[in-house]
């Protein structure tokens, strides 16, 4: 552990632009606390900074951080910086870092436990996509009961990105001639109990 | 006791440290009126010149003979004392000291409950001073040889030390060769000191030393005896060679059509099945493989037979045992590497070219090339941390404190060896602790050596190279890059059977299941059992310095036990009443030192093993074992003393074991920690030494809570007191007393604040409780005195 190198990570690491390094807050026992008692925070003070996470992890190009900066950057209490990174939302859950991490902390739950934080907090970053696709998604189960690609594709990018539409529109033809995609979306049977269930975890969460 | 206790009392004012809290004059009053007292006496400084010569002129005087000095702990001037009343004449074992110093006036400031419980102190003390019995401490003749197990650098290092001494030194060696891993390595850091050079002759002087017995392929497999004299049967597996004929010419191994990996090459190479481990294998002579012998395995060959001109070849021999007696025995088992192929992703086993660091070793005395085509490879990465500093499962928590300066010693040869050739370091930490380490690493780096922090994630094998796929920590990127050659520091873990050795040896496993020493840090090569000593990396990870100075420690800790030629056993141990034991057993499973046997006819405890622990003493349903200097009548005596009359309820006893609990107990006297003074203690060897009479002894004299304070080292492990409270509770159910009047705690020396606490909660609780109604206690006295009551009851 080498409190010295982080500033001088996060120099060096320029051309992903990452936020403005800044000093660890004197409340920073505050934030490790709060991350803590998050799932899969509760070991965040037992990561040795071996970077096995950051060297396996496969989407680590497209952080601004990588994953053990994170860890890092939580146990010095950099709270900003951690809930307003797009590592958080660039995570595709593989739990590669997971399986591997020498000290058993759950990189990949702490992750999302994060994303909830961000939105919670209203700091989610506008460029990032996934805080809309969470939501989108959650629209479209709520809807249907399932999953239905072309509606939350469509409601993501249409107002953004039509040319990425497009290209997307011949992919899912090519996807719809080999059976693999619907267009019309299919109720689930059972349509209730998802509701249920949905609304129920948003009173959990509430809580 | 034939003779009438005559008592001197000797209170210490200790310069004001007991006299400004304690009225010192009328606790002499109190005790000097007491049955038996003829003499109480107080002054300023007891345990100065002066103090000591009034005790003397007292005993003479008085002709006491029995002494209670009211001081400080015993831990402190036991021996004082006892060396005192001994040059006036008396056995050291009829002193009785009561702490009041560091158990009272220290920690009390209200000076009327101090002097209260100064005088219940004392009279408890004056009361067990009645039965006290003069003791002499046994001494009993060792045998003047050593076992030592094991053939490594450790074992090699203890028996020339030992043998140097004059002892005669056995050395039991698993394979057909001493020399363990050392022999194996090339150099060695930070010197390049070429390994077989300096092992080698160290080898040679063990074989040709006149004190030293080496018997290879062979195992201890049991363990009889006790400290001093110990009785080991080793069994010796067959070689099918014979030692004085075989003069190592190797004309059977060319002839031998069976071929097998060798194992003192990794792997890496191939011998035939009669095989002689290294050229300067120590006996040399050569091993039949009874898993690949074509004779042995299907009945046909024989060819070494007929080609051995020394006629050596002895398909006849046969599994022997034989019986070494041994004064004591020194468990140098050594380690083994982890097994990487538990950790996939570094794709060991599955490509040739990863290898693990001792396989490195191997590579370069070979001549350094790739195990898969041959080649000298160029660019070499070397993974740090293997199975180690983590809490994976499979995986060891601890360092494994060799593997970083070894590849950086690996890094340095590789640059000699292949002329500009590129090593890379994975590290996630460097650890250079020794004299010399750090410059060997400052010169790795001068020497183009790529340190890289960063955990490696997987090794992917992809055609003719292998790619390493990590986080440059430091510049915050990721990187993969290709190598010829991975080399991975797998874990140090303990060899195999170190387990069952210590289950044969009566010694502990650490958490780590290396051998455990008895203290870390001031008593690192002994273990729990006496005569049984450890070394080398038997005991945990750690390099050949370390392990050298180490065996060097143990001879000398072993000279130290055998020099004398005997050794004084403490006379406070357990001793059977024959008439009254029944042969059922129970005690024999309660004994943590295995000093309890049982033969035919009668049930044994040796007293040399036996540690008094008392364990055993109120488990017998016969009441057939006692514990001297700690008998019952000692012990109740003293209960009684303490609980009856004076101050007012509640009463509490703490119990403490008198070594570790003891020590923390004083420690919190020493640092002031104030507590209530409505607990008395009492000193027993472990709190295993209580049963149900002494609860009711208590409750029934007075008390009105009963605290058991064990030490965290002691062999009345935790759990098992936990179990015997949970069963004193429910017995004492039946005498309708509440299970929360008992509570247990165990302790480590500076955990005071953790004992002291639970005083003042338990007072606490027992204050609402309420002092034990009258009745009860004359209950509980009739029933004491052999009067059965009806059990059931509900207060």
């Amino acid at each position: 552990m080498q409190p010295s190198t982080q500033p001088e990570k996060t120099e060096k690491s320029e051309e992903t632009k990452p936020a403005e390094p800044t000093t660890p807050k004197k409340d920073r026992w505050a934030f490790v606390h709060e991350v803590e008692k998050l799932p899969g925070g509760e070991y965040v003070l037992d990561c040795l900074q071996c970077g096995l996470c950051a060297g396996t992890c496969p989407t680590r190009f497209a952080m601004d951080y990588s994953p053990i900066q994170i860890m890092k950057m939580i146990q010095m209490g950099m709270r900003e910086e951690v809930l307003s990174s797009s590592t958080i939302w660039v995570c595709s859950s593989c739990y590669s870092c997971y399986s591997r991490c020498p000290r058993g902390v759950d990189i990949t739950t702490l992750m999302m436990s994060l994303r909830n934080l961000a939105i919670k907090e209203k700091v989610a970053v506008k460029k990032e996509v996934k805080p809309k696709f969470h939501k989108t998604f959650y629209e479209v189960v709520k809807k249907y009961g399932r999953m239905h690609e072309p509606e939350i594709l469509i409601k993501i990018l249409k107002k953004s990105d039509l040319n990425e539409l497009y290209r997307n529109a011949k992919f899912g033809w090519r996807l719809w001639r080999k059976g693999r995609l619907q267009i019309r979306p299919t109720k689930i049977s059972n349509h209730a109990e998802i509701l249920a269930i949905l609304e129920k975890t948003a009173k959990e969460e509430a809580q | 006791m034939s003779e009438e206790p005559r008592i001197g009392v000797f209170i210490c004012h200790c310069g004001g440290n007991i006299s400004d809290t304690v009225d010192v004059a009328h606790v002499k009053e109190v005790i000097g009126s007491l049955e038996h007292v003829k003499s109480a006496e107080t002054f300023e400084y007891m345990c100065s010149n002066p103090g000591q010569e009034m005790i003397k002129k007292a005993i003479d005087e008085h002709k006491l003979n029995r002494v209670v000095v009211a001081s400080c702990s015993p831990r402190m001037h036991l021996d004082t004392f006892r060396q005192a009343i001994k040059s006036a004449g008396l056995n050291p074992y009829l002193l009785e000291m009561v702490n009041i110093r560091e158990h009272c006036s220290w920690i009390h400031d209200d000076k009327a409950k101090a002097t209260g419980k100064t005088a219940a102190l004392i009279r408890g003390a004056v009361e067990r001073a009645r039965f006290l019995e003069p003791l002499t401490p046994k001494s009993l003749k060792v045998t003047e040889s050593v076992l030592v197990i094991g053939g490594g650098i450790a074992g090699i290092y203890s028996a020339l030390e030992l043998a140097d001494k004059g002892y005669q030194v056995y050395m039991v060696e698993r394979n057909p060769s001493i020399g363990g891993h050392m022999s194996q390595l090339s150099k060695t850091f930070p010197t390049f000191d070429c390994s077989a050079c300096i092992l080698t002759p160290k080898m040679v002087s063990v074989s040709q030393h006149p004190n030293i017995k080496i018997i290879t392929n062979a195992e201890p497999i049991a363990v009889k005896g006790s400290p001093g004299n110990y009785q080991v049967d080793i069994k010796i597996k067959p070689r099918y060679v014979n030692l004085e004929k075989c003069t190592a010419c190797g004309e059977c191994a060319k002839k031998c059509p069976v071929k097998k990996p060798s194992k003192f090459e990794e792997g890496l190479a191939q011998e035939k099945a009669i095989y002689i481990p290294f050229k300067q294998a120590i006996p040399n002579c050569y091993t039949i493989d009874k898993d690949y012998c074509l004779f042995l395995t299907r009945g046909i060959c024989r060819i070494c037979e007929r080609f051995c001109k020394g006629e050596a070849i002895d398909f006849e021999q046969k599994e022997e045992i034989i019986s070494l007696d041994v004064g004591a025995i020194i468990a140098c088992t050594g380690y083994n590497l982890i097994d990487s192929k538990l950790f996939g992703q570094y794709s060991y086993g599955f490509h040739p070219d990863v290898v693990t660091n001792l396989q490195f070793e191997r590579l370069m005395l070979q001549g350094l090339h790739k195990p898969s085509n041959g080649e000298a490879p160029k660019k070499v990465a070397f993974i740090l941390c293997v199975g180690s500093r983590s809490t994976a499962t499979n995986a060891c928590e601890y360092c494994c404190k060799i593997g970083c300066m070894n590849a950086i010693k690996h890094a340095l040869l590789l640059d000699k060896s292949v002329p500009g050739a590129e090593p890379w370091i994975f590290y996630t930490d460097i650890r250079a602790h020794g004299k010399g380490y750090e410059e060997f690493y400052a010169k790795a780096r001068d020497h183009h050596t790529t340190f890289i922090r960063g955990r490696v994630a997987e090794v992917i094998p992809k055609g003719n190279s292998l790619i390493v796929k990590a986080e440059d920590t430091v510049l915050g990127k990721q990187i993969e890059e290709p190598f010829d050659l991975v080399v991975l520091s797998p874990a140090l873990v303990p060899n195999v059977g170190t387990k069952e050795l210590a289950e044969m040896l009566g010694i502990d496993l650490g958490p780590d299941s290396f051998f455990l020493e008895v203290h870390h840090k001031l008593r690192g090569v002994e273990t729990k059992r006496e005569g049984i000593f450890i070394a080398g990396c038997a005991q945990g990870p750690k390099d050949v310095r370390e392990t050298t100075m180490e065996s060097m420690a143990t001879a000398s800790k072993v000279a130290t036990f055998l020099g004398k030629g005997k050794i004084s056993v403490s006379p406070e141990v357990a001793f059977l009443v024959p008439d009254r034991c029944n042969l059922c057993g129970i005690c024999i499973e309660q004994c943590p030192t295995k000093a309890i046997k049982k033969g035919k006819k009668e049930v044994t405890i040796d007293p040399i093993s036996c540690v008094g622990c008392g364990i055993c003493v109120p488990v017998c349903p016969k009441e057939a074992i006692d514990l001297k200097h700690s008998t019952e009548a000692q012990l109740i005596a003293q209960i009684e003393g303490v609980s009856k009359e004076g101050d007012t309820p509640p009463k509490v006893i703490a119990f403490i074991e008198k070594m570790t609990a003891y020590g923390s107990a004083d420690l919190g006297g020493q640092s002031r920690r104030g507590y209530t003074s409505q607990v008395r203690l009492i000193g027993v060897p472990s709190t295993g030494r209580l049963g149900l009479k002494h609860l009711l002894h208590a409750f029934a004299s007075g008390a009105d809570g009963v605290i058991f304070v064990e030490g965290d080292d002691s062999l009345f492990k935790e759990d098992q007191l936990r179990d015997r409270v949970i069963q004193l509770k429910k017995d004492l159910g039946k005498f309708g007393i509440q299970s929360l009047r008992i509570q247990s705690i165990t302790t480590t020396i500076p955990q005071y604040e953790k004992i002291t606490s639970l005083f003042d909660a338990f007072v606490e609780r027992i204050s609402k409780l309420g002092p034990i109604p009258k009745e009860k206690r004359e209950e509980l006295e009739k029933y004491l005195k052999g009067e059965q009551i009806a059990t059931q009851h509900t207060t």
